[in-house]
């Protein structure tokens, strides 16, 4: 296991996140029906957070220890700090995801709301056939 | 048919403008050999006892939560606005019905008779100690959060598994009659929301009235303020204001998850009452 091939990897798997988010957004966009929308968002938030997560860890290199970075006593000593840093990730991705996490959240139990009206009041939510019945009626009230 | 090879081709455009894009380096170079400058000044002030002599610390071991909550409180401050607009936004469709629905179950039927629905009963005992599990693990996130992985939004989510639960186990009457009603849900989402706010405006307010410099969202006394909410509770760093922040959320989030969930999960038929007479599009 050398640096070369964990920075191989690593693309490897941000190469996978880049088809993931391609793929979602596709659902989202060219996907009738509501349910599969929200779903295809939901994996292109969750992609978009991996990918973020992932862009704050660093390459490992020999001699890096891997241990998880934790403070054994409420008093650290100035080695003990400078350990902890060495061993830490970027905690800012993190923080961002975090917030990501809830935003996404929110948005997808309001979009869960108005899909379930959605379909209460079409009786569907396969959005071709709402865009039909729309019309249908639009051209009705102008005749 | 023409529709779907567009779908594809700008699919795979997409996708390989993003990696070369990345392989050239437009994100700098991934994964990065060292901490970024950014990182390092954040993980070194988080708890540093020798630097918050000198007013440069948070003050909170878990880093996550004090850039959450003390480096981009504002942020965070705002993120719970987003959420409660979405709950607020869910609530607006279905609240008259939820209230008309709930003073109906809750008049209808006596606590012994909603027990008798829902699943058998080898789940429901097995979910009554599972509950209270759950309930200890959020609880324990939660006021743990400045120390350990987690927060106030992690320990309302958890928490909110357990109205979930109870919804699918037992009744929505059970959980109406056990006193999960809306008015008390929105009362708790309230107090949360109130006490994210004093939290955020307490050192201000405290600061204006003694008559030292404060700001709004401080946290651990600095340079141009020599106040502070306290570092310890018990014998534990309390990440002064990140203990008061967490617990509100966590009040906030299960609350409005609650009321989600009480949404969701309305009779059908009582439901469509609220859309009736609405134009139906047909």
């Amino acid at each position: 296991m050398d640096a070369e091939f964990m920075r191989v990897a690593y693309m490897i798997v941000v190469l996978s996140i880049y088809v993931n988010i391609g793929v979602s957004l596709y659902a989202a966009l060219a996907k009738p029906n509501l349910v599969k929308k929200i779903i295809a968002l939901t994996i292109l938030g969750d992609s978009v957070n991996t990918f973020i997560i992932l862009a704050g860890y660093k390459l490992w290199r020999p001699g890096l220890i891997l241990q998880p970075p934790v403070l054994t006593t409420f008093s650290p000593s100035s080695e003990a700090l400078k350990q902890f840093i060495e061993r830490s990730v970027d905690p800012i991705p993190q923080a961002l995801v975090l917030t990501a996490i809830v935003i996404n959240l929110a948005v997808t139990v309001f979009l869960a709301t108005i899909a379930l009206h959605m379909y209460r009041h079409f009786g569907t939510v396969n959005m071709d056939e709402v865009g039909r019945v729309k019309r249908r009626a639009i051209r009705e009230e102008m005749v | 048919m023409l529709r779907s090879i567009a779908f594809a081709i700008t699919l795979v455009v997409f996708i390989v403008l993003l990696a070369y894009a990345t392989a050239v380096g437009a994100l700098g170079p991934l994964p990065p050999p060292h901490l970024r400058r950014l990182a390092v000044c954040v993980l070194n002030t988080t708890y540093n006892p020798a630097l918050l002599r000198l007013g440069f610390s948070a003050d909170a071991p878990e880093g996550v939560t004090a850039v959450v909550w003390d480096y981009r409180g504002l942020d965070t401050v705002f993120e719970t606005v987003v959420l409660y607009g979405a709950i607020i936004g869910t609530l607006a469709l279905y609240r008259q019905v939820l209230k008309s629905e709930e003073r109906r179950e809750s008049h209808s039927s006596e606590r012994a008779e909603a027990l008798r629905g829902g699943l058998s009963t080898v789940v429901k005992v097995a979910t009554a100690v599972i509950v209270i599990a759950i309930g200890a693990v959020g609880a324990a996130t939660g006021l743990h959060g400045q120390l350990t992985p987690g927060g106030g939004f992690q320990a309302g989510s958890i928490l909110a598994v357990i109205p979930v639960v109870l919804l699918v186990v037992f009744s929505r009457d059970f959980l109406i009659r056990s006193g999960v009603r809306y008015a008390r849900m929105v009362l708790l989402r309230n107090v949360g929301l109130i006490g994210i706010g004093l939290t955020a405006l307490g050192l201000a307010v405290v600061a204006t009235l003694i008559g030292v410099r404060g700001f709004v969202l401080q946290n651990q006394p600095h340079d141009g303020s020599p106040i502070g909410y306290p570092k310890w509770v018990l014998d534990v760093p309390s990440g002064g204001s990140l203990l008061f922040f967490n617990v509100f959320e966590m009040l906030a989030v299960v609350a409005g998850f609650t009321i989600v969930f009480l949404v969701l999960s309305l009779r059908e038929d009582a439901a469509r009452e609220e859309i009736r007479g609405e134009e139906r599009g047909c």
